[in-house]
């Protein structure tokens, strides 16, 4: 187990190095002195110095990327020279944010898929499991751009239930954060709940083959017992692995929801840093994201093997 | 006896047959769009009816869907049905060689990841694990700002996106096939590697390929979609579908049928596109093979 662990983490590792190396490499590639790009052409001599000693641009490239490295370990995530902004600053603010646009939205697809998912599983073929199969097919042809601005034009400038102003924190009121972030998190979460649903049909008709299942339904458990308690359980292994799959994809919505909401989190600053050229900031976001997702996806994996100690003896 | 027979046949019969046709229906629906979607932007230069999309008051400002603008005009008064169609016409250039690409890439890198294992798997699907749990956009955003603007850049990245996706797939189908008795057969009669993977295990990988094109077509739409979206495709000239879904954002309130209709193209596409690569993997029994 630790070694499947030890593995997963040196893969990630190399690859991190790789990628960022490459990444080093091709932006020496290009034209132009990155610290003057970085205070939008508009610095002094001493800044661009500062900016030049601080990123270590006159080291050879793989010194440059090993400093960058050992900045980002010890926990120096740089600053935007266009904004005067630290990392951390930035992170800060928008964080929040989209932890709770993304919670918000894993909650509506669960709460959404798991009794859509135990119906249709147990009335197989159904004419409520086909238009529920329909409609999870439908949802996953739909971009979210699309699916948000259909909600944003009939539920907040038809109908005026919600609110586009923006971000409105929690300290704000409830009824005025979720005014906000409503519209949002569904639309984020009806990308979600397609790929929950039909995972858990799939999952949901294997495990009522199961002898313990019809030894339950033999004892007179009523149905609704026996799906809650056997049969969903089984099936919450699968749900937490792509889950963690799921995460990094969701990252994806979060950009083009945010856009289109205007919640300025984490995908817009990812936009943001990338539209004014701060590719540092921006590899630095990403390799993070990429460490957490796949410490994530791992830890996931060996949760697995700890709850069903059937996949242990594989 | 037999009348129990025969009206048990009958009888089961009613419940086979139409469910049959229906599914035959919406396949060749799916087809039937799709071919007019690939018609329309192929041909859309030659088309006589279509109207400039660049020509600005081709009618009035903002006009509803009518008879001499089938899908209306947008702010500028362009008509919006050549809009579309130009639109689709960027929007399946870029996707077409970025699946064909993708698809070449991948299915190779990841058949022969799974045909030959050890290291070469090692090393491939250790790429493919971490470059799935990147976010994708991110990295298409990056390639695209970094490179600049243009046709080829967005191209390059959104195939760069399809290409792990697809090597998974391929590694699962040539680990299934490899292990298989007729390559294990023909490895006993004495045919060498490249006989065996080029001969017995890749033409049994190429069908899911072809199926899964078509699910990979779907993806790269929304990704070139999401792009264009938040203004990071190709420059502002052109027209995707993604770009006047932006500009139709600003305008819900007042002109919604530009921003409804074009989602409601790219909608329709995307579901014929899915719903032909799906039909194609349950033909064929792939299993295993979701990107």
């Amino acid at each position: 187990m630790l070694r499947f662990m030890g593995m997963r983490m040196a893969q990630l590792a190399v690859v991190v190095l790789a990628v960022t190396l490459l990444f080093y490499w091709m932006l020496n590639l290009l034209p132009g002195n990155p610290c003057v790009a970085a205070f939008g052409g508009a610095a002094t001599q001493e800044q661009i110095a500062e900016c030049e000693r601080d990123r270590n641009l006159g080291d050879p490239v793989i010194v440059q990327w090993a400093k960058w490295g050992g900045d980002v370990l010890t926990g120096d995530f740089g600053k935007s020279y266009l904004t005067g902004r630290s990392f951390g600053e930035a992170i800060n603010h928008a964080l929040p944010r989209t932890l709770l646009l993304l919670a918000y939205s894993q909650i509506l697809a669960l709460g959404a898929a798991i009794p859509l998912g135990l119906y249709t599983g147990y009335k197989q073929n159904s004419v409520g499991d086909k238009i529920t199969s329909g409609g999870a097919f439908a949802l996953l042809s739909t971009p979210v751009f699309v699916l948000g601005l259909v909600l944003i034009l009939v539920f907040a400038v038809r109908l005026d239930w919600f609110d586009l102003s923006g971000y409105q924190p929690i300290s704000a009121g409830l009824v005025a954060h979720f005014k906000v972030m409503f519209l949002p998190a569904v639309t984020l979460a009806a990308g979600l709940l397609p790929v929950y649903l039909r995972l858990l049909r799939t999952d949901v008709i294997g495990t009522l083959q199961e002898d313990f299942v019809g030894t339950a339904r033999a004892k007179g458990l009523p149905v609704r017992h026996v799906l809650i308690r056997h049969v969903l359980r089984p099936s919450s292994f699968t749900l937490l692995t792509i889950f963690g799959i799921q995460a990094a994809q969701a990252v994806n919505g979060a950009i083009v929801v945010e856009f289109l909401f205007d919640l300025d989190g984490v995908g817009s600053l990812l936009v943001a840093w990338v539209a004014a050229r701060e590719f540092l900031l921006v590899q630095t976001l990403v390799a993070l994201i990429a460490a957490v997702f796949v410490t994530v996806t791992t830890f996931v994996d060996l949760l697995y093997s700890v709850l069903d100690p059937r996949i242990r003896r594989k | 006896m037999t009348d129990v027979t025969t009206t048990a046949v009958t009888g089961s019969q009613p419940e086979v047959a139409p469910r049959k046709h229906r599914h035959n229906v919406a396949l060749w629906l799916s087809v039937g769009w799709l071919f007019l979607v690939i018609a329309s932007a192929v041909l859309a230069p030659w088309l006589g009816f279509l109207d400039d999309p660049q020509k600005p008051l081709a009618g009035q400002p903002e006009e509803g869907p009518g008879w001499s603008h089938w899908f209306g005009t947008d702010q500028l008064g362009r008509d919006m049905f050549a809009r579309s169609v130009w639109g689709g016409r960027l929007s399946l250039s870029i996707a077409g060689p970025a699946v064909g690409i993708g698809i070449v890439v991948g299915g190779v890198l990841g058949v022969v990841a799974g045909y030959f294992g050890r290291w070469i798997d090692l090393g491939v699907s250790s790429v493919v694990n971490v470059a799935l749990a990147l976010p994708a956009l991110v990295f298409a955003l990056f390639i695209v700002t970094m490179l600049g603007q243009s046709y080829i850049n967005v191209t390059i990245a959104v195939t760069i996106l399809t290409i792990p996706a697809i090597a998974r797939i391929a590694r699962a189908q040539a680990l299934r096939f490899a292990a298989r008795e007729f390559v294990t057969v023909a490895g006993m009669m004495g045919a060498r590697w490249p006989r065996l993977l080029f001969r017995e295990v890749l033409p049994n990988v190429v069908p899911a390929l072809a199926s899964i094109a078509f699910l990979a077509m779907g993806i790269v739409i929304i990704a070139e979609g999401s792009l264009s979206f938040i203004g990071v495709s190709v420059g502002s000239p052109s027209i995707t579908w993604g770009n006047i879904l932006a500009a139709g954002k600003g305008r819900l309130e007042d002109a919604p049928h530009i921003a409804l209709i074009t989602g409601g193209v790219m909608f329709v596409t995307l579901m014929a596109l899915n719903f032909v690569g799906d039909e194609m993997l349950r033909r064929l029994d792939v299993r295993e093979a979701r990107i």
